[in-house]
Parts: structure tokens; sequence; C-alpha cells
């Protein structure tokens, strides 16, 4: 039976003084039953401490965490009903697959034979049956990653608790394990709460994501409304790859009522954003490479050259830079059209513009329509 | 590949294994010799006059099997005492935030630089007060005040390369701190722990000071003490030494001979 997640104002400093570290700041946010939650952000953004906190491994310097109706704040780790996998995969080396895995109904005191059953069980829907003999070292890094799995599931816990599992693996495996985990998400019933600071991971695995920075959650959605509505310029930047572009703009005032000017071109702002914009003079034009379109140059269009030109394969990274020193990254379809150093345009719909306050960052509009 | 090059490296360990092993060869071959022909030339390398009488002299007539006894109980003491306490110190200090934690880990080195005879004195005039003199207990608690810090600060380091995420899967797993240190850490730190039990065994099996000082009683002579009488007794008695030598020498060989394995792999583990 899964169990919902709830933290109430979490708080997580590390040390004393001038060298103390503010972790975790103010975190409040409720993880559903069988929800498979991300928390996802740069290195050293608190996604880990939360993590940890979750699992009684940290103390909160501050505020609650509940399991259902229960508070387990103080609790420690051995009387929470969770599982965890580590980023260093962390199996046992003096033990066998077979005792790693089992490890846990060992601890719970099940009878030999009953341990012997689950084992076999879990290790045959992780493909692990013929390797019950072995010892970690004996493993690739693919199977001790399922076998750290293994180890996690077979207690059947509440909330399964992952960190990072996939880092330690290259990038092909992680695509085999990224499935693994959906199915696993599936079949299992528990809530899983996942840290990863890959966006790939976070946006195709997740119900919802968590972004966070500085100690901070920036914004708690569904993958498609981080993607679609980012809160801020840091989550439209960070997810999404390439990175969304973001370009200083100034708003001017024209005949035909608000305008943005976009690196010379003027994009008219329908009437229903005049309000949020009144009184701005500068504004950040997010645009995701994506969304912008390679054409020849034209006196009504932005127009710069190409810097760099990166093939990917179906695709080309395109670099193109401004007069005024801008660069701009484009994801145009391969070929040998506009080489380095040529003369382009660009050309791109109002609805793929995003507006950002310049200073706080803050969302004004995803999209001019 | 030239001849040299292939055979070079071994002529060279041949030089070396005569240069190590031919005094313990001539110490066994001593043993084994009667004492009227111990000293009659021609000496030779190789003799066959062999004879048991030195070890049956050193262990019926002397009382060579007492101190060693003695020093075996010390020694066992020392072992257990010393792996249980700098296990936990040395775990103490790699899991536990206290304040003072270095000064106490650089502290306990220091304490190991002092000279054994400067230590031997004020312990003679404290185990005076709490007759502790000639007591297993007082000999043992001397040798650790030896060998714990350096105990200490090898399992300190030991335990820096155990991963802590070892044990925290551990405990998620439900199992409490002290399970998780015996059954993941502890496997993790064997090398470590053998060194610990090999270093203390050494210090004590050696120590002539402490127990000179501290065991005036005959019957509570160590090994060292003990043999360091039969030269004063009987004039020196070289047969019966070498056999005794050869039997102290016994407890060290089979405690490198059957530890060597987990040693070595515990050097491939932290190379």
């Amino acid at each position: 039976m899964a169990i919902s997640v709830r933290l109430e104002h979490l708080d997580k400093r590390f040390g004393r003084g001038a060298r103390a570290v503010h972790a975790v700041r103010d975190l409040s946010l409720e993880i559903g039953e069988r929800e498979l939650f991300t928390f996802v952000g740069p290195s050293g953004c608190g996604k880990t401490t939360t993590l940890r906190m979750i699992a009684g491994l940290e103390t909160p310097t501050a505020g609650r965490i509940w399991f259902g109706g229960t508070e387990v704040t103080t609790q420690p780790p051995q009387k929470r009903d969770i599982a965890m996998v580590f980023q260093d995969i962390a199996l046992f080396p003096y033990m066998t697959v077979r005792q790693n895995i089992g490890y846990p109904l060992r601890i719970a005191a099940l009878p030999r034979p009953r341990v012997d059953e689950k084992v076999e069980r879990v290790a045959a829907t992780l493909g692990l049956s013929d390797k019950l003999a072995m010892k970690p070292g004996q493993l690739s890094g693919g199977q001790q990653q399922r076998v750290a799995i293994g180890r996690a599931i077979i207690k059947e816990p509440k909330v399964l608790l992952m960190d990072e599992p996939l880092s330690a693996l290259d990038a092909r495996l992680r695509a085999e394990m990224r499935t693994e985990i959906l199915r696993l998400h599936r079949e299992i019933s528990a809530t899983i709460i996942y840290v990863t600071h890959d966006q790939i991971e976070a946006m195709t695995m997740s119900t919802r994501v968590a972004v966070m920075d500085q100690g901070r959650a920036l914004q708690i959605d569904p993958p498609r409304t981080i993607f679609r509505r980012p809160a801020d310029m840091t989550v439209a930047t960070f997810i999404g790859t390439p990175a969304m572009n973001i370009i200083r703009a100034s708003v001017v005032a024209t005949p035909g009522g608000l305008a943005i000017d976009l690196l010379g071109q003027q994009v008219p702002l329908p009437p229903r954003h005049h309000a949020a914009l009144q009184g701005l003079k500068r504004v950040a034009v997010g645009v995701r490479p994506h969304a912008l379109r390679l054409v020849m140059p034209a006196p009504d269009r932005i127009t710069g050259r190409v810097f760099l030109r990166e093939p990917l394969g179906l695709e080309d990274e395109v670099l193109v830079e401004m007069a005024n020193g801008t660069q701009v990254k484009v994801v145009a379809a391969a070929g040998e059209e506009f080489p380095e150093r040529a003369a382009v345009g660009l050309d791109f719909a109002p609805a793929d513009l995003y507006l950002f306050h310049s200073e706080s960052g803050g969302a004004i509009c995803h999209g001019i329509a | 590949m030239s001849r040299l090059q292939l055979y070079g490296p071994f002529a060279l360990l041949l030089v070396v294994l005569v240069l190590v092993a031919f005094p313990f060869y001539w110490m066994v071959l001593s043993s084994f010799t009667p004492k009227e022909a111990l000293f009659r030339p021609p000496y030779q390398f190789f003799r066959l006059d062999f004879s048991l009488g030195n070890y049956r002299e050193l262990l019926f007539a002397t009382e060579f099997l007492r101190y060693f006894a003695n020093s075996l109980i010390a020694a066992v003491g020392a072992i257990v005492l010393n792996v249980v306490a700098a296990t936990l110190a040395g775990y103490g200090l790699t899991r536990f935030a206290f304040p003072g934690k270095k000064t106490f880990a650089f502290g306990t080195l220091f304490s190991y630089m002092f000279p054994p005879m400067l230590m031997a004195i004020p312990l003679y005039i404290l185990f005076s007060a709490l007759q502790m003199r000639n007591t297993y207990t007082g000999l043992i608690l001397a040798h650790m005040a030896i060998s714990l810090p350096l105990n200490i600060w090898l399992m300190w380091q030991y335990f820096q390369i155990v991963p802590p995420s070892l044990e925290e899967a551990a405990w998620v797993s439900g199992a409490s701190r002290l399970r998780a240190l015996r059954q993941v850490c502890l496997p993790s730190a064997r090398p470590g722990i053998l060194s610990v039990a090999i270093f203390s065994f050494a210090l004590s099996w050696n120590d002539f000071t402490f127990a000179f000082l501290l065991q005036t009683d005959r019957h509570m002579f160590t090994l060292p003490v003990g043999l360091a009488t039969f030269v004063e007794q009987t004039g020196v008695h070289w047969g019966m030494v070498m056999a005794a030598a050869v039997l102290v020498s016994m407890p060290t060989f089979l405690l490198v001979f059957f530890l060597q394995r987990y040693l070595l792999s515990g050097l491939r583990t932290a190379g």
C-alpha cells in the first residue's frame, strides 16, 4: 500500500556562523499516493538533502514531515516504511546477490525459505535469476543497479526513494533503466520519490516534477506544464535541450499600441498583454531553439551571421550571432544551407515567445497571441 | 629478451632470500644441535647430529612454559581489547561529529610518540597504588597504552574509506546502527582489524620494558623477561636459547602465515 508524503515548511542548515550552508529553504509540498515525484535541479540545489530528510538520514532544522496521517520528522530511518536506492549503488561487497536482495527480509527475521522464495521472485522480474550466487563486483554497472533496486523493492515499502540511481551508468544503459523504472512504477504499489540532475529523466518518467534551485522549489507541476508554462526564467532555461534562448528586449509604444523591440524587429503585443507590461521598459524574451527557423535575410527580419554549425544527425545546432554580439541558438534541419559565416534571417511565431521580468525572472506570459 | 633480463631478478631475489633466511636457518639448526657439538670445530653449515636435548631441557627443567603462557595471555588480552577499542574509536571518529574531534585524533597520535620508558615509571607508581602490579590486567592495560593510539589512528583511516552509504543502505533496510556496523561496516574494514590485531600482538609479545618493571614476581614473567634470566642463571646455554627462540617465533610465524591472505587482499583493495 502506498502512502502520501507531506513536507511542511521544511528547512535545513548545515554548520554554523559564516560557513553555514542553507541547503533547503521553507519547502512545503504534498506528494500523492503512487506518484512518481521527481526533484530536479543543478547540484547543490537541495534535492538530495530533501530526499535524505524524507528517508530520516538527515534531521530537518525546522518543519515537519508526514507520511499519511503520521508525523515522522524525528523518526530514524529504521522506523519509517521506506526503501532507498543510492547514487553510488551501495551494495554490500561481501555478500552475494542473493544475500544483498534478501537483506531487508533477513533483518525482519523472515524464515529462510520465505526469504529465498521472495528473492527468487524479485530476481526473476529484474532478470537476475542466473546471478544470485555472484558477488556485486562480478556484475556490470546496470546489473548492480538492478540488484540495488531489488533490495529496495523486496520488502514492499510504502515509499521508495531513489537518489540519482542512474548517474553511475552510461547513456545507453540509462535509457534502458528509465523504462525499467517506469515499468516498476506501474507494477509495485509504492509512492516513488526520485532525485536527479538530469532533466530528461525528470521529464520522461515523472507524474510531477519539482524544479529546485538554491534550496527552493521554483515550480511544482506535471512535466508538460513545466515545459510549456515555466514559472520563471530559471525553470525555462533548465528544462529543455538545447536550453531556451533568453534575449534582452525593450518595450516600445507604437501607433498600434505596445510592442516589443526584439533585436530590431518589432513584435506587436495584443491588448490583453498590455496591463501586465504597463510601466515596464525592458523584458527578457525566451524562445526555444526548436521554435526558430533559418530563412533568407530580409530588411524587416532579425538578421545575423551563422557563427557555428554543429551536426547532430537528423538536425543541426546552429549558433547565430547578431550585429550587437547577441548569440541565439537555432535547431534546424541538417543540410548545407546557411553554412558558417553566411548571412541569415530568423523567423518565428509570436506564440512561441515567452516574456519574463528582466529583474525577478518571473514569467509574464507564455506565448504572445 | 636477454637471459640477464629473464633471470636477473631471480638471482637478486635469491641473494636477498639467503640474507633473510640464513639467520633463521642457523637458529633452527643450532636448536637441534646437542650442547657438546655446538662449540666443537669445525663449524659446519650442514650437520646431521640431530637431538631434541635442548628442547627437553627447556620445557622440563626451566619455567619456559610458564613464561610462554603468561606472554600468550597478555598478547591475547591485548589483541581483543585493542581490536574492540580501536574499532569503536575509529568508527566514532569517522561517523560522529563532536567538538574537539580533530584535536582528539591528533592527540592520540602524539601520545604514541612517547617512549615506553617514559610511561613505564608513572604506570609503576599508579599500578602499585592500585595493586595491579603482577596482574594480567595491569600488563594488558600497559601494553594497550603503547599500541592503542596507533591502532585508533589506523582504524580511523580505514573507516574513512568505507562509504557511509553502505551503512545508510543497511539502516533503511531496517538494521540498527550496531547491526549495520557489524554486518556491513566491519567486513569492509577487516584488513584494518587484522592489522590492528597483528600490531597489538607484536607489541605485546616483544615488550620488555613494561613486563620487566611491572611484573616482579617470577611467576608472572613474560617470555622476553624470562629469556633474559637464562643468560644470568646458567651462563649462556646457546642451544637452549636457540630452542627458546624457535618456540617464541612460532606464534608470530603462524599468525602471519594464516593471515597473509587477508593482509594481501587488504592491500589489493586499498591499492
